[in-house]
Order: C-alpha cells, then sequence, then structure tokens
C-alpha cells in the first residue's frame, strides 16, 4: 500500500487506485463479519487512511479502491473516524454498495432467477439448503464515476471488477461515453495491466529472470499508465524507483487470469486482446494503442461463496535410510489412528519432489529426505482438531526418525469455501453511492 | 540437443475459480510459428496428465506472438476449496514449460495415431 506514495509525493499522478480483492479475500472478510459487524473490510483500508490519504488530500489525488469488502459503508466509517482525528476537513469520502446480495438472494430466487453454474450449468438449489456465506456481484465502473462527479477525494467499494476501478477515473475525466467500446475497452486493458501492481514492473517475471536484480523487488517502483484522449496510453514505472517495464512484462501480464483474450468479459465492456499493439521504447516505458472493444454482456457476474468444511496440514520429515518405507509405513499408522473419524479427503504430497507438478515429476528411488504434506479435510473443525491430538499422541510409535513440522501442528483449521459463480440481470442491482463529508 | 519448450518461450499462469490459465510467450518470430504449429490444445491436455483434468482451450495472439491456454478443473476446485500447497497454480506455467521439445516433433494428430 504505502508503495503508492512515491507516486503521489512525487507528483506523477492524477488519481491512485488499490485492487485489494480476490475470490480467496471476500471468504476471509466474511468470518472477520460474523464476529464483528463493523468489519468485513480489508486491512487495507486502515493503511490507506492513516498514511496514504492525508498526503493525496493535501494534493487533490482521489483515492479509488475496492477495499471495502463486504462493507463498505463500515470501512467508510473508519475511514471518516480516521480523517476526522487527523483533521483533514472537508474531506468527501463515497462508499459504494449495492454489490452484495446476500440477504436478497432467496427473493431473487423466488422470482425466477436461476443462477445456474456459470461453468456446469446446473441451477442453484434452493439458497435456504446452503450454507452461503458471500454473494458479490461484480460491478462496473458507473458508481465510481458517479461519487468522482460528487467531487469524492476517497472512494470505497467492495466487488467492483478489478480493471473498473481504473477505467472509472477515465470515464470521468474525458467524458468517453458508455457505448464508445473501444476506448472503454483500452481503460479496461490498462486497468488490468496495473491491477497486480509489481508483476507489470518486474515482479513474478520469468522473462525477467536474468535481469532483474534480486535487491529492487521489495522496491519496485508501482507502475502508471499516461492514457491519451483516445485510450492508447503509455506504461511505465514510479519515476526514481527500479521498475523493468518492457514488452516482456507487459505480455506477462496481459494475459495473466485471461480466458479468451478476444472477450475479455468486464461489467462495462468486452475487450479484444488481438488486435493491440505494444511500442517498446528500450527504456522502461510500453506504448498500448489498438485496443478493440464490443458491447458489455447483458448480464452481470456473481459469485457465491458456500461454506464446505475445514481443512488442516501436517507435514513430516522423513530421512534415509528405507524412506519410502517409512512414508508407507506413516500413510498407514495415519489410516489406523483416524479409524472411525468423519475425516473427508486426504491428500499426500512430496514437498520438493511432487507437490507442485504431481504425475509430471519422477519420484527418486532412495531420496535421503521426504517431506510428506497430509492435508485432510472434516465438516467441523473438531473433528479435525482431535485428528491432530490423535497422530501426535502416536508420536513416538511412528516410524524410525520421523519428525513433524511444530508449526503445522499449532496452526487453525481453516474454512473451504466453495464458489459457484453465476449470472444475474442487471435490473436485480441497484448500485448505491454514500457520500459523507469529515467536519 | 533436448530442449525444453522454457527455451522457445516464457509464460505465467493465473487463476479463476477452477481454471487455470498459461500464457505461451515466443521468445522469437520462429518460435511462435513452431509453437503455434505444433503447440496444440491436446498435446497440452496430454503433457500436463493429472494437472488438467478438464477440457484445455487454446487461443492465439499473433499481434503478441503468444498463446494462451485455459485449463478447465485444473486448481482442486479453485483456490477457497484446494488442499494443494501451491492452491493458486501460481507454478503451474513452469509445468507446462518443462516439456521436452523437439524441432522435428511429429504434429499431435501424428502421435496420436500411432
Amino acid at each position: 500500500m504505502t508503495r503508492a506514495l512515491p507516486m503521489i509525493e512525487g507528483g506523477h499522478v492524477d488519481v491512485v487506485c488499490f485492487e485489494a480483492l480476490s475470490e480467496l479475500t471476500l471468504a476471509i472478510l466474511q468470518k472477520d463479519r460474523l464476529s464483528n459487524p463493523d468489519r468485513g473490510y480489508t486491512f487495507d483500508i486502515n493503511i490507506i487512511a492513516r498514511q496514504i490519504l492525508p498526503k493525496a488530500f493535501e494534493r487533490k489525488i482521489p483515492l479509488i479502491t475496492n477495499g471495502g469488502g463486504l462493507n463498505p459503508l463500515g470501512a467508510a466509517a473508519a475511514v471518516a473516524q480516521t480523517a476526522s482525528k487527523l483533521g483533514l476537513r472537508g474531506l468527501r469520502i463515497a462508499a459504494v454498495t449495492g454489490d452484495d446480495i446476500l440477504e436478497q438472494l432467496a427473493d431473487l430466487q423466488r422470482g425466477g432467477a436461476s443462477f445456474a453454474h456459470l461453468e456446469t450449468g446446473e441451477a442453484l438449489p434452493p439458497t435456504a439448503d446452503l450454507p452461503i456465506v458471500t454473494a458479490s456481484v461484480y460491478l462496473g465502473a458507473a458508481p465510481i464515476v458517479e461519487a468522482l462527479k460528487a467531487g469524492a477525494d476517497i472512494i470505497i467499494a467492495g466487488r467492483v471488477a478489478d480493471p473498473c476501478l481504473y477505467l472509472a477515473p477515465l470515464v470521468a475525466h474525458y467524458g468517453w461515453s458508455w457505448d464508445d467500446w473501444d476506448r472503454l475497452a483500452a481503460g479496461i486493458v490498462a486497468g488490468h495491466l496495473l491491477e497486480c501492481t509489481g508483476q507489470v514492473v518486474g515482479g513474478n517475471s520469468l522473462a525477467l529472470i536474468d535481469r532483474v536484480n534480486p535487491r529492487d523487488l521489495p522496491h519496485l517502483g508501482y507502475p502508471i499508465a499516461s492514457v491519451d484522449p483516445d485510450g492508447s496510453f503509455a506504461i511505465y514505472g514510479t519515476p526514481g524507483l527500479p521498475s523493468y517495464v518492457c514488452a516482456e512484462t507487459v505480455k506477462e501480464q496481459l494475459l495473466y487470469e485471461v480466458h479468451d483474450p478476444a472477450h475479455y468479459l468486464t461489467p462495462d465492456v468486452s475487450a479484444d486482446f488481438t488486435t493491440l499493439r505494444l511500442d517498446d521504447d528500450r527504456g522502461g516505458c510500453v506504448r498500448v494503442s489498438g485496443v478493440t472493444g464490443r458491447p458489455r454482456p447483458e448480464q452481470l457476474k456473481v459469485n457465491l461463496g458456500l461454506l464446505e468444511g475445514y481443512m488442516r496440514e501436517l507435514i513430516f520429515t522423513i530421512g534415509w535410510p528405507e524412506a519410502w518405507r517409512k512414508v508407507e509405513q506413516l500413510k498407514t499408522m495415519i489410516d489406523e489412528t483416524w479409524h472411525g473419524l468423519p475425516i473427508r479427503r486426504v491428500e499426500y504430497r512430496y514437498l520438493g519432489i511432487n507437490s507442485l507438478y504431481g504425475e509430471l515429476a519422477p519420484l527418486p528411488d532412495d531420496p535421503y529426505e521426504v517431506i510428506v504434506r497430509v492435508v485432510f479435510t472434516a465438516d467441523d473443525q473438531d473433528t479435525l482438531k482431535t485428528a491432530v491430538r490423535r497422530i501426535m499422541a502416536n508420536g513416538l510409535s511412528g516410524p524410525a526418525g520421523m519428525s513433524v513440522s511444530g508449526t503445522t501442528v499449532g496452526a487453525e483449521p481453516r474454512a473451504i469455501l466453495g464458489l459457484w459463480p453465476a449470472l444475474i440481470d442487471r435490473s436485480c442491482v441497484q448500485p448505491q453511492v454514500t457520500v459523507q463529508e469529515v467536519e | 540437443m533436448a530442449r525444453h519448450l522454457y527455451d522457445l518461450a516464457y509464460g505465467r499462469a493465473g487463476d479463476k475459480g477452477d481454471i487455470a490459465n498459461i500464457s505461451v510467450i515466443a521468445r522469437s518470430p520462429e518460435a511462435y510459428a513452431a509453437l503455434k504449429a505444433k503447440l496444440t490444445a491436446e498435446r497440452v491436455k496430454a503433457y500436463l496428465g493429472d494437472l488438467a483434468l478438464g477440457e484445455v482451450t487454446r487461443y492465439e495472439l499473433d499481434n503478441i506472438q503468444a498463446l494462451n491456454f485455459v485449463l478447465q478443473r485444473a486448481l482442486d476446485g479453485g483456490a477457497t476449496r484446494s488442499l494443494r500447497i501451491d492452491g493458486l497454480g501460481k507454478s503451474l506455467a513452469g509445468a507446462l514449460l518443462s516439456m521436452l521439445w523437439d524441432d522435428d516433433m511429429s504434429t499431435t494428430e501424428q502421435e496420436l495415431a500411432r
């Protein structure tokens, strides 16, 4: 988060967007909200409010984030409190809501919405029978544009589609119309390239493995897009900080988390990545032009999160000699130990051998060490705790020379969330913008 | 000399639910021509084995000389459910790039016919 400060303090930008949500994040936030209804927003909000907002407000640089998670209004209240303490008088805080349809789900279903699974086509069973914990619609840029036009200095949304955060200020500034598909698509491509911060300036780059100085990685200058009225743009790292933007990093990020590159679907436009052109100036700046777009999809995407149970992992170390025989002893012992316990799934992988690439990775004949990771699931947390206790009680009766990683023994169970992606009619979703001013 | 796909291309993997995508970005125009001709969706699916349980679709980007492979049922249910240590499938590009590559390699159709 604070790595956004140099671009603000250096006067290099007109607006800063913080993309803060993943499919996993919303599920975690739901747990926070259950334990405290005032929470349910990302921790990033606090950092933005305390460390970034004062500098940005001073320079009239609006901040836009979807870090409001499941509770943008709660996040806005927290920001208002912090801003008030910091004396940021006149600061306008906007909250964007309407993405969270958990409460309306049953009514919508009764009203005829099928919520058919996007991948399997299966209709959603009656919601009352399902442990649904989140239901978030991917909103587009429009409510953020509205908030910007209302003079908001910080805009806190929930599940706004990642690249739409970045499209919004372009639409607000240039007045692009909502059917100017090519320009909207260009804004989406810019947002898509920026949203993963370090990933376009040299982070997570296989192409640049020989070029990137690893000492630079924690200091990479986060990316900036300078967008022209026609939608073409230049992308580069924050001036004065290390960055490695080049055609290779842009290509790597362009296809990150993309399916059909000719139809990159967002709530505002379907963007086509196959018509664009990259020009690398070999000086740390790449120009992107020629993006085209097609009309936005008729419906919006909604992601339902279902609580399916819990998981735990234990990591055992086994050394030479007879490592594979000891692994088999361990597996059999675990199987015996858990006899009668309602454990659902048990998975074994060998770290450093086949935990990433499965069957692609050949097993060594007579290894010096095998690190066994066993992951197991149950419907409830108590079963998992009992399972671990039973294993530990058998510790001294196990295979010769076996040990267990202590941190994995002490860990807490983790929730398993099933995701149910579906479509919903736009008419069922009413985004709202609430603006408050700090006095 | 035995080479890997990695010698011709680099790439990055990403996740959406239980679907993974792997970009394969050519290091040269010659490499792109070879990839386009020989790195079919069928070959990718066959190579990845239990890493891609569902359908594999290939998309072509001539403009940036890259292929994009979309793998259904590739993430053990997705990051929120997966029991894998790399639940997001961040490493999956490396799995594909480890494919041995022979410039004289027969086409997949011929391979399958054998």
